[in-house]
């Protein structure tokens, strides 16, 4: 019986196919936004993707 | 499976800190949590210089923000800001998260001389402000909209942040179609919670609640010209599930993310605890700066009987909850106003903002699928 804690890993990995050309549209898009290392202006504060924005839009532990 | 690495105790060092120059707002929203938004207790320049002792020094080694927050910011005023903002260096990034219904040109020269990063408070188009008002319960959006036009004449970036009463489908597409037009750069859709003040039931139909965000996921995904915090984050994880490495996503400690009220009492991780007292755990506080420096204060963080509790909470999610890779235990202040204490799990927080954000995102991967093959567990 697998692990009830494994769940979601489970169901994510099922839709690879699909979630693979979002995952890269994603990339695409981040790169038009200038979201890339470097470019340090405006509320998105460029500097490394997932933890550049301090505050209220970083997600852990507080996203507010 | 092992359990989930990340979030293992608290940081001694904050990213960030959120500063209440005033208790005060101008407005009054319906779902506010602010007990006092009703009185002007202003921070002292004192309190500002001690935090400044230990921030001015964090941001010498690293990446650290003050947000002015917790009230209305600009309702202390220009003088009165920048008098708090000064004790801070300018390696410390400074922010504020304002409701924009005061700001005008006077406010964005400000805010561009002391490069302060502005998010805004405002939930979409006119209609869907309806809970945002003043005392004599007049609109506030069209102050808003004023205020946010000024930003854009002087070619300030802003961020935007819009709280969501009752997610539902039909809504998603037309927020981000909104958000989109109004010029922000970076977005974050707070559904809204049950906390502080604000006691409103936030039990919402399951099923509604993931096809918000699923239709979210979509509307983003055919214009992604924003930075949507909920996707952003979503993707974050799935790409790592995929590549292997979603065990190493989380950080390694909780952000103690220190709230300095007006006075200088500290509230570690949730804003919305300040201010409020409870028989059993006080006030809240871990101290006060005027008595104690900030970096002193978060040395020894779970000696407030509560962030102990709320230690053992997130220790509880890990061991039980299949999202906790994703999310990183639920929050202090969900956790307190919906369950009354600390060491709980999944609340009705978890449930509209991360458990049914990531389903509905995979709704939205599955709906791409030939013949859009739905969740098999709902089929």
């Amino acid at each position: 019986m697998s692990d009830p804690l494994d769940l979601v890993v489970a169901q994510i990995r099922d839709v690879r196919d699909e979630l693979v050309p979002l995952l890269e549209e994603a990339r695409a898009a981040r790169l038009a936004r200038s979201e890339e290392p470097g470019a340090d202006s405006g509320a998105v504060c460029a500097w490394n993707h997932f933890e550049n924005i301090p505050t209220f839009f970083n997600w852990n532990n507080r996203p507010r | 499976m092992a359990l989930v690495n990340g979030m293992r105790g608290l940081s001694r060092v904050p990213s960030y800190v959120v500063m209440q120059p005033t208790t005060l707002c101008n407005l009054d929203c319906a779902y506010c949590y602010l007990p006092l938004r009703s009185a002007d207790r202003r921070m002292s320049v004192a309190v500002a210089r001690a935090v400044a002792a230990d921030g001015n020094e964090w941001a010498r080694h690293g990446r650290f923000s003050v947000v002015w927050h917790a009230g209305e910011p600009t309702a202390a005023g220009r003088e009165h800001l920048a008098a708090l903002m000064a004790p801070f260096s300018a390696g410390v990034e400074q922010h504020i998260q304002t409701n924009a219904t005061l700001i005008d040109d006077a406010w964005c020269e400000f805010f561009a001389a002391r490069r302060l990063r502005v998010s805004v408070s405002v939930d979409g188009p006119p209609d869907c402000n309806d809970d945002r008002v003043d005392r004599a319960g007049r609109a506030a959006y069209p102050r808003i909209e004023r205020g946010i036009a000024a930003l854009r004449r002087h070619g300030l970036p802003f961020a935007a942040l819009c709280v969501v009463a009752d997610p539902r489908p039909g809504l998603a597409a037309r927020l981000y179609d909104y958000f989109l037009d109004l010029g922000c750069d970076t977005l974050g859709i707070n559904v809204e919670e049950r906390e502080g003040v604000n006691g409103r039931d936030n039990r919402h139909d399951a099923a509604a609640v993931r096809a918000f965000w699923a239709e979210l996921a979509a509307a983003w995904r055919a214009r992604p010209r924003l930075h949507l915090r909920e996707l952003e984050w979503s993707l974050r994880y799935l790409d790592a599930v995929l590549s292997g490495t979603a065990d190493d996503l989380l950080p390694r400690q909780l952000d103690p993310i220190p709230t300095v009220g007006w006075d200088g009492a500290v509230v570690l991780l949730s804003p919305e605890l300040a201010g409020f007292t409870d028989a059993g755990y006080g006030d809240f506080s871990s101290g006060n700066v005027l008595d104690r420096g900030l970096s002193e204060l978060l040395a020894q963080p779970t000696g407030t009987r509560w962030v102990g509790e709320f230690v053992q909470g997130v220790e509880a999610c890990r061991a039980s909850c299949p999202y906790f890779g994703f999310c990183g235990g639920g929050h202090a202040a969900n956790r307190y106003f919906e369950h009354g204490r600390f060491d709980g799990t999944e609340t009705e927080h978890c449930r509209n903002s991360k458990i049914h954000l990531l389903e509905g995102v995979l709704d939205h991967v599955r709906s791409t699928r030939p013949g859009g093959s739905p969740d098999p567990r709902r089929a």
